[in-house]
């Protein structure tokens, strides 16, 4: 007998006396019921019925991914450097992020268990607890800077740091107000698509579209080896691979209730999410090359200071959409990461989990959703606080956390106990080990920057 | 009959037949309780973990120290 995925549960048939059903499986099986009736039909149009029903978990990492931080780093990129190496780099680390998310989605559909609770299953508390704090401590970073990055988006507007941080958690109370996963899912996706008012910022930059083609073919010109081109190296990394993001979509996958049958659509649905991101990032890069151009010191602005010094360049117009960006890359992510903590804590607490969940019966997953954001934005109204810091470094612990995380996906995702027959295939895994490696080193080469300089200038850094 | 939830409030015969058609075994919040078996991990795997945590605390370290002499 072949082992299936969760071999513990016997495939008998569900009977009323088995379980108590609740009403997060009631919403859950009137979505699933909308996907079989598209599935069973035939035709053009229910197929892409069908692939409007299971998008969701990818594009929403993808985009949650592009958050304000990650905004401000591909801008920073962009007035650093210029058009050149980075535009294929920051599109090759977004391949990279499709490999590793794929096998999130993969994990989630086979086994109904968000990432969290499958290592706290299978690798036991003490790896379960560090993962949730490791999470937990990074989310919480993240979310200050999505934080301070809406904060300076509406300070572009005139509006007060006090408003500008209780609008995004009225945005977050409003965006899980209905209890109901697929209404939350299509509100976020329709709010993150947004992220994509990069691409006409960058098109009033009026860009060198024949040094874009010929940076994309040839990844020129090189930056010099440095500290500061590593830093923004890492940032870049940081800003599209993320530890959030396995947990996020993991568990968002099985709380939208995907299954085995809907693995393909929910490549697609990571691809296009990715696709979508890489655009937008790209094009923030673009947006922000003429500030290089001009030899502008930019590497510390914040969003406001980008858009000001955007103006003379794309007009008030463009300057203004640059600092909305901003803040719908902020919103869409203080959701995203809020609720990615909530789902991990419910997982390892053995909680209710769910966005289906009425507010009674998800008091704790509730509460730990609205604790981290209000926390997170309190910390950043605090005066004097040296919130730059947090915006510079927060990518860079993400990239340094992310090798152990990726190493506990890499054993899930071969775990045949869990897997069954869609444990990775042999090409998955030689792509994931190379991810793994590059993120290693890349962080190495980092920790020796910091700690030991002379030897970075030796290996030819600056 | 209707059955109830934990928290007593009630959920129609339908949706429960709806419940029981649409949703596989162990998609039911109900049935996620049970635990995975617990994975035994070999001397290579054991090897692997700890080092990449060890890695961590030191690349945490490293952002502390960066943090220090960047606010001093």
């Amino acid at each position: 007998m072949g082992v299936g995925p969760l071999s513990r549960v016997t495939p008998q048939a569900i009977t009323q006396e088995d379980v108590v059903i609740t009403h997060e499986d009631v919403d859950r099986a009137h979505d699933r019921l909308r996907v079989s009736a598209a599935r069973a039909q035939r035709g053009v149009f229910s197929r892409f019925r069908l692939l409007w029903l299971l998008v969701g978990p990818g594009i929403l990492v993808m985009l949650g991914e592009n958050d304000g931080p990650s905004m401000l780093s591909y801008a920073a990129t962009g007035a650093r450097f210029g058009i050149g190496f980075f535009i294929p780099f920051v599109v090759l680390t977004f391949c990279m992020a499709v490999v590793v998310q794929e096998m999130t989605m993969r994990l989630g559909s086979a086994t109904h268990r968000g990432h969290a609770e499958l290592i706290f299953d299978r690798f036991g508390p003490f790896w379960g607890w560090f993962s949730m704090i490791d999470l937990g401590v990074g989310n919480f970073l993240t979310l200050i800077t999505e934080f301070i990055a809406i904060r300076a988006g509406l300070g572009f507007f005139g509006v007060p740091p006090w408003a500008a941080v209780v609008s995004a958690l009225a945005f977050l109370c409003l965006a899980v107000i209905t209890h109901r996963y697929w209404t939350w899912e299509r509100t976020l996706l329709a709010i993150a698509v947004f992220n994509l008012v990069f691409v006409p910022v960058a098109l009033l930059a009026h860009p060198d579209w024949h040094s874009v083609g010929r940076a994309l073919l040839t990844w020129k010109p090189l930056p010099g080896l440095s500290k500061d081109t590593l830093i923004i190296v890492l940032a870049d990394i940081g800003a599209t691979v993320t530890p959030w993001m396995l947990f996020f979509q993991q568990s968002a996958t099985v709380d939208k209730g995907l299954t085995k049958k809907d693995i393909h659509l929910g490549r697609i649905d990571t691809v296009v999410g990715a696709a979508l991101a890489a655009t937008a990032a790209v094009a923030t890069i673009l947006a922000t090359a003429p500030l290089f151009a001009r030899h502008m010191t930019a590497e510390n602005f914040q969003a406001a200071e980008f858009a000001q010094a955007l103006r003379p360049l794309i007009g008030r117009f463009g300057a203004a959409l640059f600092a909305l960006g901003i803040v719908e890359a902020g919103m869409v992510a203080s959701v995203t990461i809020s609720i990615s903590s909530a789902y991990a804590f419910g997982e390892v607490a053995r909680r209710p989990h769910s966005l289906n969940l009425p507010m009674a019966e998800g008091r704790v997953f509730y509460s730990v959703l609205f604790l981290c954001a209000v926390t997170a934005g309190a910390i950043v109204l605090i005066p004097g606080l040296p919130l730059i810091y947090v915006v510079l470094l927060v990518n860079v612990v993400a990239v340094l956390a992310m090798p152990p995380a990726l190493v506990f996906l890499f054993m899930l995702a071969n775990d045949r106990e869990v897997m069954g027959d869609l444990v990775s295939p042999t090409w998955a895994n030689i792509l994931t080990t190379g991810v793994v490696v590059f993120l290693a080193l890349a962080g190495i080469l980092f920790g020796i920057s910091v700690i030991a300089p002379s030897i970075f200038a030796f290996l030819g850094g600056k | 009959m209707p059955s109830k939830d934990k928290n007593h409030s009630l959920i129609s015969f339908a949706d429960q037949e709806l419940v029981l058609e649409s949703l596989e075994r162990d998609q039911l919040a109900g049935l996620k309780k049970p635990l995975i078996p617990r994975r035994r991990l070999k001397g290579l795997e054991k090897f692997v973990l700890w080092s990449l945590r060890i890695y961590l605390i030191f690349m945490m370290a490293v952002v502390v120290y960066q943090v220090w002499i960047g606010t001093h």
